[in-house]
């Protein structure tokens, strides 16, 4: 579709992770909050406005936030409590708006092509805008352009707790000025390797051949010079299936006891298959990932039956463990996915899987499903449990 | 040597044995057949060294004896042609093969006869030698050659286990989800032995074999077979190994039977594992007296269906999860009207019996794992 008809509004929820829990603790209102992993090796997820004078960035290592801002209330974080504002939020959205893709937990695109026919688009988002305001209590900003990328420049530059409606002829002289950090698809080290080229506006980079960001960027570079010019045909993609879970664990001290290490990735194995049989889903992949003290990142999977069986998966995670974790450096992380999910239901083998077997997983998540799922589990995990934590 | 035969003739011989011809062989001489003649038969050879059958053929004007590798791809080009008389004029020492049709001339320089290795040899102290009608064999692949597994992990469980006793001839096959069990009372043997045909070798055969009383003479030691029927020999490496003991894990007391018909319960199945989640491809089967519900759902793509058919059933109410495409192929390969389906439990395996049989020497029993479905 030509990008001139269209229109993409682009919804983000101000820091979010602190906007609720001031919204459950009004006492935290104004004053600077660090959302993440409280321990010294833990890292920022979200922070407010107050600390980001300090210097504080999502992202940064907890020890070296809390250098830069030791008035900071640290917050542990409560996932279950974020993902329920989140749903909330999407409920609203889901409600009034034709198409919708859920970006990330705190992120909507929303398509309105079309709808400036019947109603303002503008109007239209504020009007949106306000109900989520009043409904959820958190605090949100919307850009409003031609395509998501310019839409979710324009929402960064109207934070906090702003709108931004960039009209199509607006939408060069708008770019012109920005950082090219600003870009989505333009991280850490594409930045830097267009720095050292001299370009730091995104005006400079519509000036370099496309060809040559594409040498320097990779396969990546043409999308980002085309953002550049305001170009991003990307539509919005209604629905998107999960299509892989997982957990990862920092500890806190670096460790190198495998029998341990490999309980935890039982226990985290435990877990996750909980989760898949809830949800009636299957895995086909396994990817087990570990870090070094050093900070390399090694990760190693195997493609496997379709399978929900805590038992089959553990197997298969310990291997994989044994398999790459191959130096003899201790451990900084360890993190379990699962991927290739399918809605379904786990296959029996004649000569593996008993009834008796069949039965025991059943009563086990009958247990699970009705007392929390840190009722019940295997003595393999039971050390490695604590480590996980519920 | 020289020798003239008729265009379809030999290339029907060409095609029955060329399946055996892998298209990525690790031998380039095994890209061809292997021509022998001796008085006035000529033997064919196509090997993919795990497998070798052989055929024979009459031919005229022969002159002269000799072995020669021949081209296999450019030699079963033939099926383009029309039927004629062709002469082959080969040199054994120049290799030089000059195929004169009525029209023309093939000429190429082929590869030593001798360089073709050699079919496995059966042991002479070990081993074993049955006979039987092709149709019993044939029909033993042919009920049981779906269910093998592919399955790198577990060779045995590739290919279909026979096993002969006193009673009663058997043929095995299972991927660990499915099963099947086919047994011939007519078919016995005083010395009590079995082997395990490779998937491969026992498609061949279920192509070659012809569906009549015809007989079939196995000769088998542990690691190869040689299956000599018609004018057919078929060479072939066993599966080594011990089976799993698949009479374990048949249940011998379900106390639920289900009576459907088989066509009406194909038909709908079909139709309704349509609309399952094509990797999972789950399939519950509702059932209650009198009434069998089967219904599929993918809620990925939110789709869903369900289909109604009537059925005999004594018993506890049950809803059981199978994989679709199982079902099907169990069901397709019962050959009665009406199909018995043994149940006991969700978890448990169920048996796929057919009401009446085909012959009274026959005795067919499948058996389908069920899938675990949230209760």
């Amino acid at each position: 579709m030509e990008q001139d008809k269209r229109n993409i509004l682009h919804l983000d929820l101000d820091t979010f992770f602190v906007s609720v829990e001031r919204l459950r603790n009004s006492q935290l209102n104004n004053k600077p909050i660090i959302v993440g992993g409280t321990s010294d090796r833990g890292v920022v997820s979200a922070c407010s406005y107050e600390t980001r004078a300090f210097g504080v960035y999502s992202g940064m290592p907890m020890k070296m936030a809390r250098r830069l801002c030791p008035e900071a209330r640290l917050i542990r974080g409560d996932m279950d409590q974020y993902s329920k504002y989140s749903h909330l939020v999407t409920d609203i959205i889901a409600d009034e708006a034709p198409v919708y893709e859920k970006m990330s937990i705190d992120e909507h695109y929303l398509d309105l092509t079309g709808m400036d026919r019947f109603f303002g688009t503008l109007k239209w988002s504020k009007e949106l805008r306000q109900r989520i305001i009043k409904e959820s209590g958190l605090p949100i900003s919307f850009g409003l352009s031609k395509n998501k990328c310019v839409a979710k420049i324009a929402t960064g530059e109207a934070k906090p707790n702003g709108e931004l409606q960039i009209a199509s002829q607006e939408i060069l002289p708008f770019l012109a000025p920005l950082s090219i950090r600003k870009i989505p698809g333009v991280g850490n080290k594409a930045f830097q390797t267009l720095r050292t080229m001299g370009v730091d506006t995104i005006a400079t980079l519509r000036n370099v051949p496309p060809d040559m960001v594409a040498r320097v960027l990779g396969k990546n570079g043409e999308d980002v010079w085309k953002k550049a010019n305001g170009i991003d045909l990307s539509p919005v993609k209604p629905y998107r299936e999960r299509k892989s879970i997982g957990t990862e664990r920092t500890f806190n001290n670096d460790r190198a006891d495998t029998a341990r290490l490999e309980e935890i990735i039982a226990a985290m194995t435990e877990k996750l298959a909980f989760e898949l049989r809830r949800k009636e889903k299957v895995t086909s992949c396994v990817t087990i990932k570990i870090r070094y003290a050093n900070f390399d990142t090694h990760t190693k999977q195997q493609r496997i039956p379709y399978s929900a069986m805590d038992h089959q998966l553990i197997k298969i995670g310990r291997e994989l463990f044994r398999k790459v974790y191959d130096r003899r450096m201790r451990v900084r992380l360890v993190g379990v996915k699962f991927s290739h999910l399918v809605h379904g239901a786990h296959q029996l083998d004649l000569f593996e899987d008993t009834s008796e077997m069949v039965r025991l997983y059943q009563a086990l998540d009958s247990l699970k499903n009705r007392y929390g799922d840190h009722i019940v589990h295997k003595a393999l995990s039971m050390s490695g449990r604590k480590v996980v934590g519920r | 040597m020289n020798f003239v035969v008729s265009s379809t003739d030999l290339l029907n011989h060409l095609q029955a044995i060329a399946k055996v011809i892998s298209s990525k062989n690790t031998l380039p001489i095994l890209d061809n057949f292997l021509f022998e003649l001796k008085s006035n038969v000529l033997t064919i050879t196509a090997s993919d060294l795990e497998t070798t059958l052989v055929t024979s053929m009459e031919v005229e004007n022969a002159e002269g004896e000799g072995v020669i590798a021949v081209d296999a791809r450019r030699l079963l080009k033939l099926k383009d042609t029309s039927e004629q008389p062709l002469t082959f004029n080969i040199n054994t020492e120049t290799l030089s093969v000059d195929i004169l049709s009525e029209s023309g001339k093939f000429s190429k320089v082929e590869q030593k006869g001798d360089d073709f290795p050699q079919p496995h040899e059966v042991d002479e102290t070990k081993k074993t030698e049955i006979a039987l009608p092709a149709e019993a064999l044939l029909t033993a692949i042919n009920k049981t050659i779906f269910a093998t597994a592919d399955d790198d992990l577990r060779p045995v469980m590739n290919g279909i286990l026979f096993t002969f006793s006193a009673d009663y001839m058997t043929a095995v096959a299972s991927d660990a989800h499915k099963m099947v069990r086919y047994r011939r009372t007519d078919i016995t043997s005083e010395q009590e032995s079995s082997f395990i045909l490779p998937q491969k070798p026992a498609q061949l055969l279920k192509n070659l074999l012809p569906n009549d009383e015809s007989e079939v003479k196995i000769v088998f030691d542990h690691q190869n077979a040689i299956i000599e029927f018609a004018n057919f020999v078929q060479v072939c490496r066993l599966v080594e190994g011990k089976y799993p003991n698949y009479d374990a894990v048949i249940p011998k007391d379900n106390p639920y039977r289900m009576t459907v018909d088989r066509l009406d319960i194909y038909n709908k199945l079909k139709m309704v594992s349509g609309y399952a989640n094509p990797a999972s491809n789950l399939v519950k089967m509702s059932i209650a007296p009198n009434e069998l519900k089967v219904s599929a759902q993918d809620l990925d793509f939110s789709m869903s269906a369900f289909e109604r058919l009537k059925c005999e059933y004594e018993g506890e109410e049950m809803e059981i999860g199978f994989k679709g495409v199982f079902l099907l192929e169990i069901i397709a390969n019962i050959s009665s009207t009406d199909v018995f389906v043994e149940l006991s439990d969700p978890s448990r395996a169920a048996l796929f019996l057919p009401v009446e049989k085909d012959d009274d020497n026959e005795d067919l029993l499948m058996l389908i794992m069920p899938m675990m479905v949230n209760q």
